[in-house]
């Protein structure tokens, strides 16, 4: 029982000394920013595939589904202020979220705990070379960068798609209902929250997902674990953060 | 000068070093023997602050790695060059790029590697040629790797060089050749190395010294022909295939 409550209290400790690592390499942009742009390109531009397609099942389902509990009861044009409410402050960043903790958490993961067990951290660290300011800050820094723009653009498409779905799918629904009922719902603020919460996630998955990949060890098995305790982790740290930014929604 | 002083390392359960003394001398080559899993490795890395002895100390240079500054510790490493067993390459990064990985600003390292002749030079020294510059590790082969992985430990020019099972893995003309690189090096640039290998060949080579390490201490630690002579049970088992082949 101590065991287990040492070791987390060990890791809190040591991702604090990571955190306050990376706030010292910041100012020494040189040391970083070309990696940080080619880990941009990788893990936004090319999961930006994957992030529109999951926001427009997101979309189309969310649609569909509020037609079918609504129809009869409330004006259709709920269903757009329901779409947009949904996507734009739960939808959007969650599905972003989730494909970046498959796709980007789980890689960078097993890309570092496969880079510790074959001794190049070792080799970077024999060399005077800051493995935070080379491997961590890089990849922060590009989930920073990369999760707003990901999120808004999954927040259009998870809109486009539960506009265009729910016209097609649901009895009597028409354009005009679905943008009488976005506008009534719509705040700026939705929008700046959207983007809040993809920001924060974008640290969170990057952050975490480098921290258990340099925690790796022992060989193929070890990176096997090390990646999968990456992926639980990261989604548990996501719906806890989910559930902590929540409040933030109604502050404005 | 490298200075192991009182040395303890343990992992969970498993206590590694039980006491390491040892000095090695500015210019001297030392052979560091002992059987396999006994921390010849782990006493090494602690030389260059890779692992934080749980008591004792190793100084380099008058400067304690145990109570080092992150600053302190970086001039220590830049002092100090290191050949990972397993070559330890960026599997990412080319040869090239691999060769010159110690450079701080990452905006000079791209210059330096297109200064391609200075890259040849040491390929040269490690039996390679210009050919391997632009290959990623994972298109050498592991000999290859290896030799790379010497090329990259003494890019840097080092005072200080640990050998990690240097000529392991790798064929006898290319093994000798890792031990002329070693004699040359001391030679040549008064490199101080430590030089841990199973490779008794190697060991009485290049080594002006020897010292075994056994169930986490210094046993013995002698000149290559003294060596040859103790009496300790373990000592002599462990020379014996030596003195049966000269």
């Amino acid at each position: 029982m101590i065991r287990p409550i040492r070791r987390s209290l060990e890791n809190v400790g040591k991702a604090t000394l990571m955190a306050r690592d990376i706030m010292r390499v910041l100012p020494r942009p040189r040391l970083y920013i070309h990696a940080t742009f080619q880990q941009a390109y990788i893990i936004g531009i090319q999961s930006l595939p994957l992030v529109l397609f999951m926001a427009f099942l997101g979309g189309a389902v969310t649609s569909q589904q509020t037609g079918a509990q609504f129809t009869g009861g409330l004006p259709l044009w709920v269903i757009g202020s329901v779409l947009a409410a949904s996507v734009i402050t739960e939808l959007g960043p969650i599905l972003t979220a989730i494909v970046m903790m498959a796709r980007v958490g789980a890689s960078i993961a097993a890309e570092l705990a496969s880079m510790k067990v074959t001794e190049q951290i070792d080799a970077l660290q024999a060399m005077g070379r800051d493995p935070v300011a080379f491997l961590v800050v890089p990849r922060v820094l590009a989930g920073l960068i990369v999760f707003p723009p990901l999120v808004i653009l999954a927040d259009a498409m998870g809109l486009a798609a539960g506009w265009g779905i729910g016209v097609l799918a649901v009895d009597g629904l028409t354009t005009s209902d679905v943008i009488y009922g976005m506008r009534f719902y719509f705040r700026p603020w939705a929008l700046f929250f959207s983007v809040i919460k993809g920001a924060t996630f974008g640290i969170a998955i990057t952050f975490i997902a480098c921290f258990i990949g340099l925690e790796g060890k022992g060989g193929a098995e070890g990176v096997g674990k090390t990646t999968t305790t990456a992926v639980v982790t990261t989604t548990l740290a996501i719906m806890i953060l989910d559930l902590l930014l929540a409040p933030l929604l109604k502050a404005f | 000068m490298i200075e192991f002083r009182n040395l303890h390392k343990a992992f969970g359960d498993f206590q590694v070093l039980r006491g390491v003394d040892l000095v090695v001398q500015e210019g001297e080559t030392l052979a560091l023997l002992g059987p396999s899993g006994t921390g010849k490795s782990v006493l090494i890395k602690h030389a260059i602050g890779l692992l934080e002895p749980d008591q004792g100390d190793v100084i380099v240079d008058g400067t304690s790695i145990a109570n080092a500054s992150a600053t302190e510790l970086k001039a220590v490493r830049r002092k100090l060059g290191y050949v990972f067993q397993n070559a330890a390459l960026f599997d990412s990064l080319t040869v090239a790029e691999n060769l010159f990985l110690a450079q701080e600003d990452e905006n000079s390292m791209k210059l330096i590697t297109s200064c391609t002749a200075e890259a040849e030079a040491l390929l040269r020294k490690v039996n390679l040629d210009a050919s391997v510059l632009g290959k990623l590790p994972s298109e050498l082969s592991g000999g290859m790797r290896k030799r790379v992985g010497v090329a990259r430990a003494i890019a840097s020019n080092p005072r200080y060089l640990l050998w990690d099972e240097p000529t392991t893995g790798l064929d006898p003309v290319n093994a000798d050749n890792i031990d002329e690189l070693i004699l040359g090096l001391a030679r040549e640039l008064g490199v101080t190395s430590i030089v841990v290998t199973h490779d008794l060949d190697t060991a009485f080579d290049v080594a002006d010294r020897i010292a075994i390490l056994f169930e986490g201490k210094i046993i013995a630690n002698q000149l290559p022909d003294d060596i040859l002579e103790n009496k300790d049970p373990f000592v002599q088992r462990f020379v014996r295939r030596m003195r049966v082949d000269s």
